[in-house]
Formats: structure tokens, C-alpha cells, sequence
């Protein structure tokens, strides 16, 4: 590891912080909503009406003012 | 009537059976009448933390299953009058609870007790399912480890979702207990800090509990950690239970800047 790179590593608990943040934005979506999969098909099937999609995946964003779904769509190319 | 508090964690081990017998010795030695109820069933806990294991003659599931009254299970402790306790039971199937049984018993205890705390099992099994149905309030211990927050953010959700209160469209009121804080650790970085364990849970902070030897002893001894004066993490407990109960007291301030390092950072700030 460079010089710099030992200034700039991050601490371990900031570390901790930023893997679960990621983690609970998906599986906050799956506890959310019962079946995830489904809705995942249904949307898919919808899109697909209209262009082609490889894929969705769906988050939730979530503070104590507001809380939201994000649907990442994957077109296929 | 007395209301329902079920303290809860997803993760196993974060100390749920230590701050149940805590904040029920606290609110009872201020004049509280409390009953802790042991819901890990097949899994015996709280009675030693309580050091009220020598005492048991039936538990829970004799309750809900009528082998005896609800007067006859309830053991009285003879330090602190008003503190009771109701053991689970250890050899039965963990299954034998249900939704019909619970409900009454814990209508039961409301009638008679000013605070009901129910210990939860780990798990988002029937066992927790159960522990939560009833409850007006959760508390959620973690501790400020990636797993611990990860599972308490998923039992967060399953509260909003299997309690009475959420099918009725009111909402459990719930707190977050933040257990085993090693406070040079966190002024290190090299543990999760309040704030981010708040930041990501997104619920109020009833207490923080700094990760204490006593405990231990504590624990060894049967006696929970709030009777000790002197404790930094009785007077931890002490304050919860306070908050509980509606007083506006502060948490316990935890940095730690008597040591010599932190004396030295100060002088360049």
C-alpha cells in the first residue's frame, strides 16, 4: 500500500457502516414486500411491452421522513 | 391496565436476557410492580441472570396449559418486592405456544402488573412471533456489530408487519438499545458509533450500555448489574428504565476523555 493509501484507508467502523447501509437497501425491499419475485416478474412482463428488459431489481430507501422503492431496469441489448 | 414491553434482537447473544432482568429489577425498585417473562422456550435464561433458578416450580407453559393457576407460576423475588417472574418452560416443544394462549395470559399479567416485560427468544421464529403479537412496545437491543444491526433492522421490519398493533393500523411504539459500546474503540473508529447504528436503524435511542467486566460477575452471581451503585453500566440500565417509565433523563455520556491519549488530542485541538 502506497503512503497516500495509508492515510486515506478508511476505519474500520466507517467500513462497517458503508456494507450495511448496502446490504439493508436490498433486503429491506424483500421484507417489505411478500413475494418480491412475483412483482418482480409482473413488472418485467409490463416493460417488456414496451422495450427490452434483461433484468429489475428493486431497493428500498428508507429515513425516518420518507420511504421508497427504486427500480433499477436492465435493458437488453 | 399495565402495558406489554417485549425486548427483542433478531441476532442471539447480543444480551436481551441480561437487559430484560435489568430494566425489570430497576423499574421495580422504583416502586414499579413488574413481571419478566422468560418466552425462550426449551432455552431457560433469564431465572439465573435474575438468580431466581432455585425457586421454579412450573413456568409458562404450565400456565397456558392449565397444569396450574397463574398465581402458582409467578415467583416473587424477595430483594426487590414487586419484582416477579415467570420462567419458560425447558423441556417442551418450542411449538406448544399459541396465539389463543398467549393472548391470555398476557391479558392476564395486564390486569395485575404495571409493566410485563417479555423476554424474546433469538430468531424470527413462532417463539419471537408470539413474544411480539401483544406487545404496545419493543425494544430492540443490538449490539454496534455489522450482524447485530443487520438482524435488528429485519425483526424491525417483522414488528411492523406480525403485532396486534400493526393488523389494527396503530403502530408498537419501538428503541433501540445500543449494548457492549467499547467507547475507545468507537473514538478509534474501529466500531460502529451511536449515530450510525441510529442513522441506519432510523428509531430512537432508549439507551447505550458501555461494555463492562461487571457484567460478568454479575451474571456469575445472580444479581443484576443495577443493584451495583457504582456500575457504569447499572447506571446505563438505571436510565433506561427511567426513560422508560417517561422520565427525561439523558443517556449515560460515554466518551471517554480522562485517558492520557485523549488528554494528549485535546491540546491540539
Amino acid at each position: 500500500m502506497s503512503f497516500f493509501g495509508w492515510f486515506n484507508k478508511k476505519k474500520s467502523g466507517e467500513v462497517a457502516k458503508d456494507r450495511l447501509m448496502m446490504m439493508l437497501e436490498y433486503e429491506r425491499a424483500s421484507t417489505k414486500i411478500n413475494n418480491i419475485d412475483e412483482m418482480k416478474k409482473d413488472i418485467i412482463e409490463v416493460i417488456k411491452k414496451y422495450v427490452q428488459v434483461k433484468d429489475v431489481n428493486i431497493k428500498n430507501h428508507s429515513n425516518q421522513d420518507f420511504e421508497a422503492l427504486e427500480l433499477e431496469i436492465i435493458l437488453d441489448k | 391496565m399495565g402495558q406489554i414491553i417485549t425486548i427483542t434482537s433478531g441476532k442471539g447473544g447480543v444480551g436481551k436476557s441480561t437487559t430484560t432482568a435489568n430494566i425489570a429489577t430497576a423499574l421495580a425498585k422504583y416502586g414499579k410492580k413488574v413481571v419478566a417473562v422468560d418466552f425462550d422456550i426449551g432455552l431457560r435464561n433469564l431465572d439465573m441472570i435474575l438468580g431466581l433458578e432455585n425457586r421454579i416450580v412450573y413456568d409458562v407453559v404450565d400456565v397456558m396449559e392449565g397444569n396450574c393457576n397463574l398465581a402458582q407460576a409467578i415467583i416473587k423475588d424477595k430483594r426487590v418486592t414487586n419484582l416477579h417472574f415467570i420462567p419458560a418452560s425447558q423441556t417442551k416443544d418450542k411449538n406448544i405456544l399459541n396465539k389463543e394462549k398467549v393472548k391470555k395470559l398476557l391479558e392476564d399479567l395486564k390486569k395485575e402488573f404495571e409493566y410485563i416485560l417479555v423476554d424474546s427468544p433469538a430468531g424470527i421464529e413462532s417463539g419471537f412471533e408470539h413474544s411480539i403479537f401483544l406487545a404496545d412496545r419493543a425494544i430492540i437491543v443490538t449490539t454496534p456489530e455489522i450482524s447485530a444491526v443487520r438482524d435488528a433492522d429485519r425483526v424491525i421490519g417483522i414488528i411492523d408487519s406480525k403485532s396486534q398493533k400493526a393488523i389494527d393500523g396503530e403502530e408498537v411504539e419501538k428503541h433501540i438499545i445500543i449494548n457492549r459500546i467499547k467507547p475507545d474503540l468507537v473514538e478509534r473508529g474501529d466500531m460502529l458509533a451511536i449515530e450510525d447504528v441510529l442513522h441506519i436503524l432510523s428509531l430512537p435511542l432508549v439507551g447505550v450500555v458501555p461494555d463492562t467486566e461487571e457484567i460478568v460477575s454479575s451474571t456469575n452471581l445472580g444479581e443484576p448489574i443495577v443493584h451495583n451503585e457504582k456500575s457504569l453500566a447499572g447506571e446505563a440500565f438505571r436510565r433506561i428504565a427511567k426513560r422508560i417509565d417517561g422520565e427525561e433523563i439523558p443517556l449515560l455520556d460515554l466518551k471517554s476523555n480522562n485517558g492520557f491519549f485523549a488528554k494528549l488530542k485535546g491540546l491540539f485541538k
